[in-house]
């Protein structure tokens, strides 16, 4: 029985670092899908965000920074990524909202900001490495393979997060704001909901949502101009397999794509893997356009 | 008003012929070859983003494809550049038709994502296979044109402006008389509207397969004379940076229009060699341009013209003429 034991061994390594990857994953995508939810655009930008809310906590939390600790550059970080968001919004997408061609317009003008913001990390932070403390420093066994307890907070933090978010979109009067807005908007104009007030909201959480991906990010990836592009695309392949329009849709595919990366990685080798993630991409666009469980 | 505006694009043409001849600097030769390149290039994207409404944000990989074609063929093979060349158009118009096929059943944001993907696929691709590709380095000292013993090399890089002007005005030769026949005018009419281009008997796949094919190929020889000018093949090529490059020079020069692309590919190329000082900083100011183009002259510096008579009618108080 040989097998079964080489299975097993694969097995731990390839649950751990799949589901810390997912973690991650589900906070971006969420995000990304979130916008595309309500304001019916896809955001290239989601990406540089993350890169700047890492970049921001390291201003604010590191000794060659402005040294207030980490706990000040975390709520510094996620605060600024927020007022980025609204920013965002305003600039780039309000002035361009009920023309035709809006979702052309959106992909030019939020690729425009991201070009933007990533020229100014590089000349703001250079391109010198950087990376944030751990949350939590040492180590944890879990399931029989070590993983930092800063990875395990990830995979315990993420599901909370998406969690309160949950709960906020259900329960609470601006969450239902924003549902609403989402399935129709001139309905909701007629009910009185300041539509360009929701739009800033979402877009303001979703930033947010990029911005403190980026801090759990940074502190196990080197911090770079460019460490928000491949989250990005990573985000785009697990909003559309879920399904665009779908929340649940887009949690259960974070899941999955982490796994599948962890098992490809280890089978295939780290280069190969996004190769495969890519062709994977392609076939689903074209077999699923709705993906698992999208709707119109 | 006709008999002037005919004269232009003539006379653009012989000052860009004859300014060699007057021209000793090997900088303003090289800046004025890289336009010629982009002119060609963004031309041809304009095909399918422009004329035909598709968003297609694959173009540059198509035009990285060309090349690394042209780069394996010459450098890793050995064979000469001359080969090299039909096997780079070859591989961008198989490219472009590859990527076209799962595009034809899709619409909107997700053609964006399917085209995105295939250039990062070619990325990682070209990552993967360090053998052939190089890697992260790409191809290096890729050998030079020569014909009949003589490097295009030779008196400031002589023969690649020229054959850099020829494939420009071949590329915009192409596009006029493509956007001009009736095939482009059934891919303008699937544009602007579909369900009643199709009532009419437009066939809607079979078009746009062919438009995707159609500007599949300059992005190929562009891609192989640009590698053998710069003598290398990169794998930043396909990356975010030139897609946005590219997507200013369209939107800023007029994106639709048969000559917007060339003017935008013009006048980006030279703001961003005139900011090549303030280095990454000239990117902010691009990215602005692209933006303020967007939100203020929809139509690029193609439609200043018409904006411009029109605000002056409207100043001198004519009455205004209807709008085509």
């Amino acid at each position: 029985m040989d097998w079964i034991d080489s299975i097993l061994a694969a097995a731990q390594p390839i649950l751990v670092s799949g589901i810390v990857l997912a973690s991650l994953y589900a906070l971006m995508a969420t995000g990304l899908a979130l916008v595309w939810n309500t304001l019916g655009i896809f955001n290239f930008s989601h990406g540089i965000f993350m890169t700047l809310g890492a970049f921001v906590a390291w201003q604010f939390a590191d000794a060659r920074g402005y040294g207030l600790g980490l706990s000040v550059g975390i709520a510094v970080s996620v605060a600024a990524l927020a007022g980025l968001g609204v920013l965002f919004n305003r600039v780039l997408i309000a002035p361009f909202l009920g023309r035709k061609d809006i979702v052309l317009v959106a992909v030019m003008t939020t690729l425009a900001g991201a070009f933007f913001l990533e020229n100014s990390a590089l000349l703001t932070w250079g391109p010198r490495i950087k990376q944030l403390e751990r949350i939590l420093p040492g180590n944890i066994k879990l399931m029989g393979s070590a993983i930092s307890l800063h990875e395990f907070l990830i995979v315990i933090l993420a599901p909370l997060v998406l969690l309160a978010l949950w709960a906020f979109l259900k329960w609470t009067r601006p969450g239902s704001a924003i549902r609403a807005v989402g399935q129709n908007r001139d309905s909701a104009l007629l009910l009185g909901i300041r539509v360009n007030a929701i739009y800033a909201l979402t877009f303001a959480i979703s930033a947010a949502l990029a911005g403190g991906a980026g801090v759990l990010l940074g502190a196990i990836r080197f911090i770079t101009p460019t460490m928000g592009t491949e989250p990005l695309l990573k985000a785009f392949i697990v909003v559309i397999l879920g399904g665009l329009g779908s929340f649940g849709g887009t949690i259960v595919s974070a899941y999955l794509v982490g796994f599948m990366e962890a098992i490809s990685t280890y089978f295939f080798g780290a280069y190969w893997t996004q190769a495969v993630m890519f062709g994977l991409f392609i076939v689903i666009l074209v077999a699923l356009p709705r993906g698992l469980m999208g709707r119109d | 008003m006709t008999q002037p505006k005919r004269l232009i694009w003539p006379l653009v043409l012989l000052c860009l012929a004859a300014l060699p001849l007057v021209n000793a600097d090997s900088y303003l030769r090289h800046v004025v070859i890289v336009a010629l390149l982009y002119a060609s290039l963004v031309s041809s994207w304009n095909l399918t983003l422009g004329v035909a409404g598709l968003f297609n944000f694959g173009h540059m990989a198509f035009f990285a494809i060309g090349a690394y074609a042209a780069a394996i063929t010459t450098q890793t093979f050995g064979l000469s550049p001359w080969i090299g060349f039909p096997i780079a158009i070859a591989s961008s118009l198989v490219a472009s038709i590859v990527v076209c096929l799962p595009v034809l059943r899709l619409k909107g944001i997700y053609v964006v994502l399917v085209t995105f993907a295939f250039g990062q696929l070619c990325y990682q691709v070209v990552l993967n296979q360090r053998d052939i590709t190089g890697g992260t380095f790409g191809i290096v000292s890729i050998p030079p044109l020569e014909l009949f013993g003589y490097s295009f090399a030779e008196k400031l890089n002589l023969g690649y402006y020229y054959a850099a002007l020829l494939l420009l005005v071949l590329s915009t030769a192409y596009v006029k008389r493509l956007i001009a026949s009736e095939f482009g005018r059934s891919v303008i009419a699937l544009r602007d509207n579909e369900t009643y281009a199709v009532s009419r008997g437009v066939a809607a796949a079979q078009n746009r397969l062919l438009i995707f094919a159609a500007s599949g190929l300059f992005p190929g020889a562009v891609g192989a004379l640009y590698a053998f000018y710069v003598r290398s093949a990169s794998p930043d090529l396909f990356g975010f940076s030139l897609i946005t490059l590219g997507l200013s020079m369209l939107l800023v020069g007029g994106i639709g229009t048969l000559w917007g692309p060339l003017i935008g590919a013009a006048v980006l190329t030279v703001v961003s060699e005139l900011m090549a000082d303030l280095g990454p900083a000239r990117y902010l100011v691009i990215a602005v341009m692209i933006v303020a183009v967007l939100r203020f002259f929809p139509g690029g510096l193609a439609g200043a013209g018409p904006l411009l008579a029109r605000l002056f009618r409207r100043a001198t108080g004519k009455p205004q003429e209807q709008e085509p």
